[in-house]
């Protein structure tokens, strides 16, 4: 169960408790912080799904992961914030396309944070008046994220490779998709997906981990827990390119215009080994082509075609992955159109092994570098916990990852007919 | 440990085996003047960008590939009246990297900050009208960000120095107006005139450090001095309205309070602050966003170089008067005392957490050592913290809250409301 990584320097306890919680404990005795993150495999994407205990597929309103996320926290009496800040301690939750996460950060009173946090995500509390005041607070968030232009390119974007996949759609929802969600509706998703066997809890700091774990294994028995039952997720994969809306153009109001690419992924990822190996030669491949230390990103830097906001980047979830690559120009058309110009190439990239080499020393310093924050590392084992490789087993994936890999990853994403264009200009009279 | 390298140059050295990196911190201060903001901001792009040993960004990028990844920025910023500019190198540790990181790190910055790329006499003409036409675009750019340009927007209105008027980075007009000749001077006269201030941390040897810190070459100097500490007398309020394109308004209020930079009332002044805005647990928080649901974010944050409260908040343009008039009464009672021990309590332990889990961050530390070298009075153990916090009384805080007096409101809406 106690597993030590020389590498990092760190040893990870990982137990899964009769009910199928799965504990990740990371003991770090020098820090002052103590960090917990409860995890759940469900997120913005799962809005598709067979109930726990039913037959049929239900499709819920989009947002109610994020929307369940804000709602737990409050009770017939209290609200869970204060609880935790009764102690000093600091709450938050966060919801993304694949999970949702319930955290705290304290250098005091642990044990009764860890109790605090386990208590109020495993007893839901949703009443029609509160649900009718979240939307309220939610529709602000909405409204905030529709005056960031960044987001609205990152969005339009997405919404043309994907017309009908639920990732194209912030974890927010809409204005019309929350005013849609009941307390039912919570209810049901709560209880299909909310199950032990469907979590991670993951506690990085001061802590002793036996009796951590004793102290979690513990509030684990006193619970009585429906029976795990196997989650039928209905969301359906889209690796189709048919479906791809080529072009959008946006006007919004900003100072410089903006182009977007991105390529739709036509191969699932698995989150085995070799689909975590596959993201990384992935990360690796976009460092080699259009990273700063190489000669296309100086010619496009030197030319005015990029800025320092260039950017790329991939996500893999278990129905889609895509590339996306974004930065402010003056000329969208000739930055799109140079993008394009590289995935034309397809498989066919030059790969120097020299400056490969430095770029996998840069990314295991890089990644020892986020391992000093515990918040970040707390993270990093989260998101794994779901994969079969833990946080700490990245570094050989890192050591382990070809030029070979890299060429079949660009042979496998970089397809013109998987690519669609956006670009953003400037209101005019804005 | 502060050591005098020479004259008005100063190294700090935090040892500790805590992390699993070595952050190096150059910092540059001279007195806060407006106009050389944008100066010494494009300095920090053009410093960051080339230099003769690394002539291209490409060259410079994979020399820090080499180094295991490091992290290398210069950035502006201001502490109070004086103007800062930092080159920080964040570097994995010797140990780890199995590797002398540290010493390549200091040639690395000795390369950056001594020897940049040239042209007769100037900067690089290319690398200087590029990096010059890059900073105003991303200067231009900062209004997309609607809760970045209503806070810069309200301490144009509050304040009346153009020191502190004026952002760290300076301005547009000020960028385009530069010239590579001016930019050079500014260059040499922060080498030659600044206080410099170096912070190293991580696990290292605090000899080895000052020999290395040493080979940075800067030579003697006597820093012109400026108070760190602002304060601006009160005057009537200001109020100004701009009309973007937004959905969701942001409605800004400066006020003046009366607590001295580690002074007296700073921790009663923290509290206050925490108390009215600063956490989930605020009265802000509590009342203006959960109860009222009339804000997605409404936050107090005091600035105590500048004898400053800043409040945000992000509400409907409809509700600009309600929430004006919410956030009035939340700090009506503050003053007024109307609220519990325990809530007062609960404030101080979340302050003593947060600050107490900042100990275990490079960057916090790295910072503790330099307000120690620009503010005697600053005390950068937790135990003096904790000690200052827990003494803070529920009258010391309706005292400091009192002292708080209205000057700017800004409200950025959306068109059609004005």
């Amino acid at each position: 169960m106690a597993q030590t990584y020389p590498e990092v320097g760190e040893t990870l306890h990982d137990v899964t408790l009769p009910n199928g919680l799965r504990v990740l404990i990371v003991p770090k005795p020098d820090y002052h912080e103590t960090y917990a993150l409860f995890a759940v495999n469900y997120g913005g994407i799962d809005v598709r799904y067979v109930p726990a205990g039913e037959t049929e597929m239900v499709e819920d309103p989009a947002g109610i992961a994020h929307f369940l996320e804000h709602k737990l926290f409050e009770k017939a009496d209290h609200d869970a914030f204060d609880l935790f800040g009764a102690t000093g301690a600091s709450s938050n939750a966060f919801t993304g396309a694949n999970t949702t996460a319930y955290l705290f950060s304290t250098s005091r009173a642990v044990a009764e944070n860890l109790t605090t946090l386990l208590d109020f995500v495993q007893d839901p509390y949703f009443t029609d008046k509160t649900v009718a005041k979240e939307k309220g607070i939610i529709g602000q968030e909405i409204q905030m994220y529709q005056d960031t232009p960044g987001w609205r390119l990152y969005y339009g974007l997405l919404g043309n490779l994907y017309p009908t996949h639920p990732v194209a759609q912030d974890v927010t929802g809409t204005l019309a998709s929350i005013a849609e969600i009941t307390p039912a509706a919570l209810h049901r998703a709560y209880r299909t997906f909310y199950q032990p066997s469907n979590m991670t809890l993951t506690v990085v700091g001061n802590v002793d981990p036996q009796k951590t774990l004793d102290l979690i294994a513990a509030n684990q028995a006193a619970k009585t827990f429906a029976p795990a039952t196997p989650i039928t997720r209905g969301v359906a994969p889209d690796y189709d390119v048919a479906t791809i809306l080529p072009y959008r153009s946006l006007s919004l109001p900003v100072a410089r215009p903006k182009a977007a690419v991105a390529i739709k992924g036509q191969r699932p990822v698995k989150d085995d080994q070799a689909g975590t190996r596959f993201q990384v030669a992935v990360r690796l491949l976009l460092e080699m082509l259009f990273g700063d230390s190489g000669a296309l990103y100086q010619d496009w830097y030197d030319q005015g075609l990029i800025d320092d906001s260039f950017d790329c980047d991939y996500q893999a979830g278990a129905t889609y992955n895509f590339l996306t690559f974004a930065g402010d120009t003056e000329d969208p058309q000739a930055l799109s159109d140079a993008l394009v110009a590289v995935i034309a190439k397809g498989a066919d990239q030059v790969l120097d092994p020299a400056r490969f080499a430095r770029l996998k020393q840069a990314g295991l310093g890089k990644y020892y570098q986020g391992m000093n924050a515990l918040d970040s590392m707390a993270n990093q084992l989260s998101t794994q916990s779901f994969t079969a490789v833990n946080a700490f087993e990245l570094a050989g994936v890192m050591r382990d990852v070809t030029l070979d890999d890299l060429h079949q990853a660009a042979g496998q994403l970089f397809d013109l007919d998987a690519v669609t264009v956006c670009h953003v200009f400037p209101e005019v009279g804005a | 440990m502060r050591i005098e390298l020479t004259s008005g140059v100063h190294l700090n050295v935090i040892p500790t085996t805590k992390f699993k990196t070595t952050r190096i911190a150059v910092h540059f201060l001279a007195p806060a003047q407006a106009e050389q903001y944008a100066a010494r901001t494009l300095l920090t792009s053009v410093l960051e960008t080339a230099c003769a040993a690394y002539p291209t960004q490409a060259a410079l990028a994979a020399e820090l590939e080499t180094l295991y990844g490091a992290n290398f920025g210069i950035g502006v910023g201001k502490e109070g009246g004086l103007h800062r500019v930092t080159a920080t190198l964040d570097l994995v540790a010797d140990a780890l990297a199995q590797a002398p990181l540290l010493a390549a790190g200091f040639a690395f910055l000795r390369e950056c900050l001594g020897r940049p790329l040239t042209q007769g006499g100037q900067f690089d003409a290319a690398v200087f009208e590029r990096e010059q036409a890059n900073l105003i675009d991303y200067l231009n750019s900062l209004d997309e960000d609607r809760q970045t340009q209503a806070s810069l927007g309200l301490q144009a209105l509050y304040f009346e120095d153009p020191a502190q008027q004026v952002p760290s980075f300076g301005t547009v007009a000020g960028l385009a107006a530069l010239t590579n000749a001016e930019l050079w001077h500014t260059y040499q006269t922060m080498l030659a005139q600044d206080q410099i201030e170096i912070v190293v941390l991580g696990d290292v040897n605090p000899a080895a450090v000052t020999e290395l810190a040493g080979t940075l070459g800067f030579a003697p100097r006597n820093p012109a001095q400026a108070p760190v500490q602002i304060d601006q007398a009160t005057a009537a309020v200001r109020r100004q309205t701009v009309a973007v394109s937004v959905n969701q308004a942001k409605l800004d209020l400066g006020y003046h309070i009366d607590v001295d930079l580690y002074g007296a009332d700073y921790y009663a002044g923290l509290v206050a602050i925490e108390l009215f805005g600063g956490s989930a647990l605020s009265l802000l928080f509590t009342n203006v966003r959960e109860k009222a649901s009339k804000a997605y974010y409404a936050s107090a944050t005091l600035d105590p170089f500048r004898h400053f409260v800043q409040v945000q908040t992000g509400i409907d343009p409809a509700d600009a008067a309600v929430v004006t008039g919410l956030i009035a009464q939340q700090l009506e009672r503050v003053q007024r005392g109307d609220f519990t021990i325990g809530l007062l309590t609960t404030i101080k332990d979340g302050l003593l957490n947060g600050r107490l889990i900042a100990y275990d961050a490079p960057r916090f530390l790295a910072r503790q050592a330099l307000l120690h070298a620009l503010v005697p009075t600053h005390q950068d153990g937790y135990a003096a913290f904790a000690a200052g916090v827990a003494a803070v009384s529920k009258q010391a805080v309706q005292r400091v809250a009192s002292t708080m007096q209205l000057q700017a409101v800004y409200l950025l809406s959306n068109k059609e409301e004005n």
